[in-house]
């Protein structure tokens, strides 16, 4: 049996599982308090980290060849968590041990061998994988997604997806800077990332936002009990002529805790105890998701060079604003300017309009976020800004909140979008 | 295995050698020596335990509760090929008894020699049928409880992962004295200062040396039809013998019950003392529960004399999920011109 279990956890590759240095605080709190946990488990549905934390405990179990104590946990998790078909899968590997050896992870009978059955758990492997993957290599504490070149104090939390580590990683914003706060497990669309065409079962890859949260009363059961949208197709996504809509973050069905890798039609899919987290957490329209491809995640001082360089592009467009030079302003437009499917020649008007009051009140602009569209790898794109803010124009009160998106062309940034977007 | 396992192991067995020794070993009771003993173990005092012991083996040598218990000294000190010897001659001396077994096993597979502690554990299982039935069972449900777990994982209709494991019922709760040993060996006391000095079940066995289960001769057939010199005929004979060997083991795994079962001669002897219809019953569950099962003999030796012969192989026995190597002993006798098995011997 000790031979037998050598071979599952190189199987599962979890031999470094077991100094277990690697677990970050929350995850060492979990592993504590063994009853409490199981019982808090059946009365709090949301339990953050539980089920996958619990499944990483087995496994590192495993790979400290302690069989047994993961037969007991896996027992407990599969109790807690019946529909968590990876750890049912473990769990069934488990006991096979107890009879004859393990040949490799997942190792189902011959009679259960059927059509359908190589395919999902080919799946379940790669979840094991991806699982896995995002938590041997963990941010570096301090840094953050290359995306967020400024926030502003209304962003009180960034969502940022990593494709190819299946993970979705949820950060608050605070006057102490940005920070980790919990990352889960996510699925993607069958076809994978960059979505293109409507029905091409992809995920969008960019910045969004969060737009208004449809009533879990309205979601059928696949959708978990919850779903928050983006607003994909953005701006930029129609200059591309992207198509499609209704890319939403949502929970899992019932019969499944977790999905696999890729299986959505293009929305990315939590488990449910992390989607009501994460929906507890985050304000709708003031939330950046960032879904890109791989994140790399840089500290703030790597990151100020790009975001100086920005800043003076967007410094010289609001003085040409204060300035009310009109010839000038104009220049920092994108031939195919868009606003709401305005034409440039269609918009300007009221743009030079506003100008005219500007040297006797200046236009302000307050809580500015800066989020660079970084060009994905292979891709043909420009890198995009984009910019939010609220302006106070000349002798109104209230002030607008607007977004930009910046297109780069050699040195040059130019705006090809700009309109008033709705807060709440 | 940890160091601790080892200790584990190595501890929880102690306790219960201690009580069947006590109950089985007819000659008077030192409980305080092994009490005293087993406390400068636990309190980790080994010297202090071993000169205790060794005083005492002074006085009576082949006292086995105290030279298990001085087994268990030379493992804790890690003194493991002494503590080998030790746990191998009370093996050798007492063979029907599972606590040196697993010590064995414990220690072998401390040094990495995994096939020598699983033949160790095989026999420790083996020392009681109905640990061995257990045993059994348990990796049915094992396998039972794997194959739900596995059809949870892959979504799969639960209904559909094979049909349910059909356990084999101990029918015989008590057996004449000696048949077997007490089945109150089962290590499950904590300690043996909590361990009543009362015995837990009126079943006391005495330990005896096993009569050797080979068969070596058997009646000079009077009226042998001799065509051939008795060495030719019984080389022929000996091939058919094997071959109705291979022919059970090949039924067996067809799950041909009808061929399985025509194997058995009408004087077989069902284990357990069992009627026939039962064993009958019992086997066709036990086949025909399993989705396949493969039975390869191997290291097959025949010894025919006249009509009756002994055929004795290693058995590989795999069904679903499960799968266990044993020695296996047929007994058969020629009836007609077939070879039909008396008697099925494990181990």
């Amino acid at each position: 049996m000790f031979r037998f279990l050598r071979c599952l956890a190189a199987c599962l590759a979890v031999s470094f599982l077991s100094d277990g240095a690697w677990l970050s605080d929350s995850w060492a709190q979990t592993r504590t308090g063994q009853k409490s946990r199981a019982a808090k488990a059946r009365s709090n549905a949301t339990v953050n980290y539980e089920a996958e934390a619990r499944l990483i405990e087995v496994y590192r179990l495993i790979g400290a060849g302690k069989s047994r104590e993961a037969l007991g946990l896996s027992s407990q998790l599969v109790a807690d968590f019946p529909h968590f078909q990876l750890a049912q899968l473990i769990h069934g590997d488990l006991l096979s041990l107890q009879t004859k050896p393990i040949k490799t992870f997942g190792d189902i009978p011959a009679t259960m061998n059927k059509n359908g059955t190589v395919a999902a758990l080919t799946e379940l492997r790669e979840e094991s994988v991806q699982r896995f993957r995002a938590l041997r290599d963990r941010p570096q504490a301090g840094t953050v997604p290359s995306q967020l070149l400024g926030l502003s104090t209304r962003n009180k939390h960034v969502i940022a997806v990593d494709a190819s580590k299946s993970r979705l990683y949820l950060l608050s914003n605070s006057p102490q800077g940005l920070h980790l706060v919990a990352d889960f497990y996510i699925s993607v669309g069958k076809s994978g990332i960059s979505k293109y065409l409507e029905g091409d079962l992809k995920t969008p890859l960019g910045i969004y936002y969060l737009t208004t949260p449809i009533d879990p009363k309205l979601l059928a059961p696949l959708y978990g009990g919850g779903a928050l949208p983006i607003n994909y197709p953005n701006p930029f996504d129609l200059r591309l002529g992207k198509t499609g809509s209704g890319i939403w973050l949502h929970g899992s069905p019932p019969e499944r805790y977790s999905r696999q890798p890729k299986s959505t039609d293009g929305c990315i899919v939590l488990a449910n105890p992390d989607l009501q987290k994460l929906m507890a957490t985050v304000a709708i329209k003031t939330t950046p998701v960032i879904i890109a491809s791989q994140l790399q995640w840089l500290t703030p001082v790597q990151l100020q060079p790009e975001r100086r360089q920005f800043e003076a592009s967007l410094d010289a467009w609001r003085a040409a604003k204060n300035n009310g030079q009109a010839e000038l302003l104009y220049s920092f437009y994108a031939a195919d300017f868009n606003n709401y499917g305005r034409t440039l020649k269609d918009w300007w008007p009221s743009v030079a309009q506003s100008l005219k009051m500007a040297h006797r009140r200046p236009f302000q602009w307050h809580e500015v976020a800066v989020l660079l569209w970084r060009t994905e790898p292979g891709s043909k794109n420009p890198n995009v800004m984009v910019v939010t803010y609220d302006e106070y124009s000349p002798g109104i009160k209230q002030p607008t909140t607007k977004r930009q998106y910046w297109v780069q062309a050699g040195n040059q940034w130019k705006i090809f979008f700009e309109g008033a977007i709705a807060t709440s | 295995m940890t160091s601790t396992h080892t200790k584990a192991h190595l501890h929880s067995t102690l306790c219960s050698l201690l009580l069947v020794s006590a109950l089985v070993v007819s000659q008077p009771v030192f409980a305080d020596d092994y009490a005293d003993v087993n406390r400068l173990i636990k309190a980790n005092q080994m010297s202090e335990a071993l000169s205790k012991a060794d005083q005492y083996l002074a006085l009576k040598p082949r006292d086995p509760q105290m030279r298990f218990l001085r087994g268990v000294i030379q493992s804790d000190s890690g003194k493991t090929n002494e503590a080998i010897s030790i746990f191998s001659r009370l093996i050798e001396e007492y063979p029907e008894l599972p606590e040196p077994y697993n010590n064995l096993a414990v220690l072998y597979a401390g040094s990495g020699q995994f096939d020598k502690a699983r033949t160790s554990l095989e026999m420790a299982i083996r020392t009681n049928p109905s640990y061995a039935t257990a045993h059994e069972n348990l990796g049915d449900i094992y396998a039972k409880l794997a194959s739900q777990a596995y059809a949870k994982a892959l979504q799969l209709d639960a209904s559909n992962t094979g049909v349910v494991p059909k356990l084999a019922l101990i029918r015989d709760l008590f057996l004449p004295a000696g048949s077997r040993p007490s089945v109150n060996v089962k290590p499950t006391l904590p300690t043996v200062a909590t361990a009543p000095a009362t015995p837990v079940s009126p079943v006391v066995a005495p330990i005896q040396p096993k009569a050797p289960t080979v068969v070596t001769a058997s009646p000079n057939g009077i009226n042998q039809p001799s065509v051939a010199p008795p060495a030719v005929s019984n080389a022929l004979a000996g091939q058919d013998a094997e071959s109705a060997a291979l022919a059970w083991a090949k039924a067996w795994s067809d799950r041909d019950m009808k061929a399985y079962l025509s194997s058995y001669s009408q004087d077989f002897s069902p284990p357990h003392k069992q009627t026939r219809a039962a064993w009958e019953e019992e086997r066709k569950s036990r086949i025909m529960g399993k989705a396949r099962i493969a039975v390869k003999l191997t290291e097959i030796t025949v010894k025919v004399n006249g009509t009756t012969g002994v055929v004795k192989f290693k058995q590989d026995y795999k069904a679903d999920s499960l799968a266990t190597t044993s020695r296996k002993t047929l007994e058969m006798v020629k009836s007609g011109d077939r070879w039909l098995i008396t008697k099925e011997i494990s181990g």
